[in-house]
This record gives structure tokens, sequence and C-alpha cells, in this order.
């Protein structure tokens, strides 16, 4: 059976292959969990200083798997350089995510000093319904179709947790066991990619390189 | 009995550079890329190190693409990429091609 593929599928398979290698993956699920720990540091030192200290943490993650796809998946899978099509609209990307960072900041800069009396089943939608469009912006932007499912596990876990909280008496919002939970999903996922891309393409043999 | 003439051999005028299936693969993806590596070559087509070396050579020969020696640190990765002029045959055969098959009776 022949496969039908135009141009612009073969520009989007050929930027799958570069891109979606687990990585994005694990950075997000370890990032979720600022959501874990640092809040139960947070009767000690605070939540703006509790958040704070696992901030080299994630520069140190983040970096180090930047560093890894560098010197790890790109001599194996290859590298290229995308036309302007996708420059263009990973930059638009870049754009929305700074829009949705500002949103985020200027929504929680409102709950705390001017909506205190909102419910926090109220604040919890909020939260969700940012992270599902952001998650599904991201998802059509990087044409990476596992970022709306990830939308929707994420975004469950602000209002999940708060029904754990509320009925069962979890503690912190139940964020440590919903956040913990998506974040050990993403991890997972992107972990069990990496692993098969990495059995996929193996190391490539220097001296046969032209 | 000569066929090479367009009217006589729609076929002719293909360019044979391009029309050879390993390079048309090659062509293809560098199409819809600003460059690649011959690593991501190698993966995505299937040929081996030498093959592609070949084809490569071919094209570049006939100033349709252009290899940028470079490196990564102290590993080398040179970089292909379709010139001007290999970009406007590709468009040209693309058209021809087209044409060609339209003109096929049903």
């Amino acid at each position: 059976m022949t496969e039908k593929m135009s141009l612009k599928d073969l520009e989007r398979k050929m930027y799958r292959v570069s891109s979606q290698d687990g990585i994005l993956d694990i950075q997000i699920g370890i990032m979720l969990l600022i959501f874990v720990f640092p809040i139960y540091l947070s009767d000690t030192l605070g939540d703006f200083w509790s958040s704070m200290v696992f901030l080299p943490l994630w520069v140190f993650v983040i970096s180090g798997f930047r560093a890894y796809r560098k010197n790890v998946i790109q001599p194996r899978v290859g590298k290229i350089q995308y036309g302007t099509y996708r420059k263009k609209r990973l930059k638009r990307l870049n754009i929305i995510i700074l829009f949705f960072n500002v949103i985020a900041l200027v929504l929680g800069v409102l709950v705390f000093y001017k909506f205190k009396e909102l419910s926090d089943w109220v604040i919890s939608a909020w939260f969700s319904i940012i992270i599902l469009l952001g998650f599904s912006l991201a998802g059509y932007m990087l044409d990476f179709p596992r970022l709306y499912l990830y939308g929707l596990l994420i975004s469950a876990a602000p209002v999940i947790g708060e029904y754990l909280y509320q009925n069962l008496g979890y503690s912190h919002h139940g964020f440590p066991v919903t956040f913990g939970f998506s974040s050990a999903v993403l991890v997972i996922t992107g972990l069990t990619i990496l692993i098969r891309l990495l059995m996929k393409y193996p190391a490539q043999n220097r001296e046969e390189l032209v | 009995m000569s066929e090479n003439t367009p009217q006589e051999n729609p076929l002719a005028e293909i360019d044979q550079i391009i029309h050879a299936p390993a390079r048309l693969r090659i062509l293809l993806m560098l199409y819809v890329v600003e460059s690649l590596d011959y690593v991501f070559l190698k993966n995505q087509t299937g040929l081996s190190w030498g093959n592609l070396a070949t084809h490569l050579g071919k094209l570049e020969n006939a100033g349709y693409v252009t290899i940028i020696k470079g490196y990564q640190g102290k590993k080398p990765q040179s970089q292909i990429q379709f010139t001007d002029s290999g970009r406007e045959a590709f468009r040209s055969y693309k058209n021809t091609l087209q044409q060609i098959l339209n003109d096929l009776p049903d």
C-alpha cells in the first residue's frame, strides 16, 4: 500500500523526527514538580522562597537535557535547520507563551490582592482553563498532538486536587498528589520515547561519515 | 530514429539528475527545509553512506546542492542545502512532470 504524502506532510514528519525525542515531555514533567515539593517548604520559607530554592535545580535540569540533546541525540538522529514556515510558527509560539505567562501572572496577582474572597473552586477552575488553553495552543503551534492530552491531564490536576482537599482531607489542595501523578506520567512517557529513539537510532560510526 | 526532441519524447525534457529515485528523495527533503546534515539524510532515506555520498556528489556537481563543511566541537558536521539554481531546477522538474502526467490520456 502506498502512502500519499504532500510536501507539507513531509516537512511535518521531518520536523517531528528531529524534535520529538521525549525531552520536552521530561522537562515539562520535571517543571510540574514545582507544585509538588516546594509547597512543603512554604510553611518555613514562605511561598516565594520555597519556589525560588528549586530554581537552580530547574535551570540545571533544563540545560542538562539541552546538552544531552545536542551531544547524544543530534549525532544519532541528525541535524536539520527548519524552513521559513516552521521558523515563523515557532516564533509565534514564543509570543503566545509570553502572553500566557503575563495573563497567568496578572490573574495570580489579582487573586492574591483583590479577590481573596473567591472560592478555591473558582481559582482552581481559572488555573485549569489557563493550563488547557496554553497546552492546546502549544500543541497546535508545535505540531505536537501529545500536548493536547497533557493539557487535559494537567488541567484536571487543580480541580481534582481541590476535590481531594475538600472531601478527603488531602493537604495543600491535593496538589502534591495530582501534580505528582501528572509529572510521573509525563516523565515516564518522555523516557519511553527517548529510550525507543536511542534504540532506533544507534550511535553513528564516525569513520563512516563523509 | 531519434526520440530526443520533446515533441517526440516528452520524457526527454525531464531532468535525469533529479529523476533518479534516491536523488529525488534527497531533494524532496531538502526542498522543505533550510538545510540537513548527512546523518539525518542517511536515516531518513535509508541509503548507505557510500550511496548517499555518490548521489550528493552528482547533485553538487550539477550545482543543485551545496555542502557546507563545518564542525560541531571536534566532530565534522556538514550541512547540505539547495542552491538557488537547484531549487529552480526542482520546480521546473515538478512542473514538467506534472504537465506530462496531465497530458496522458485517461
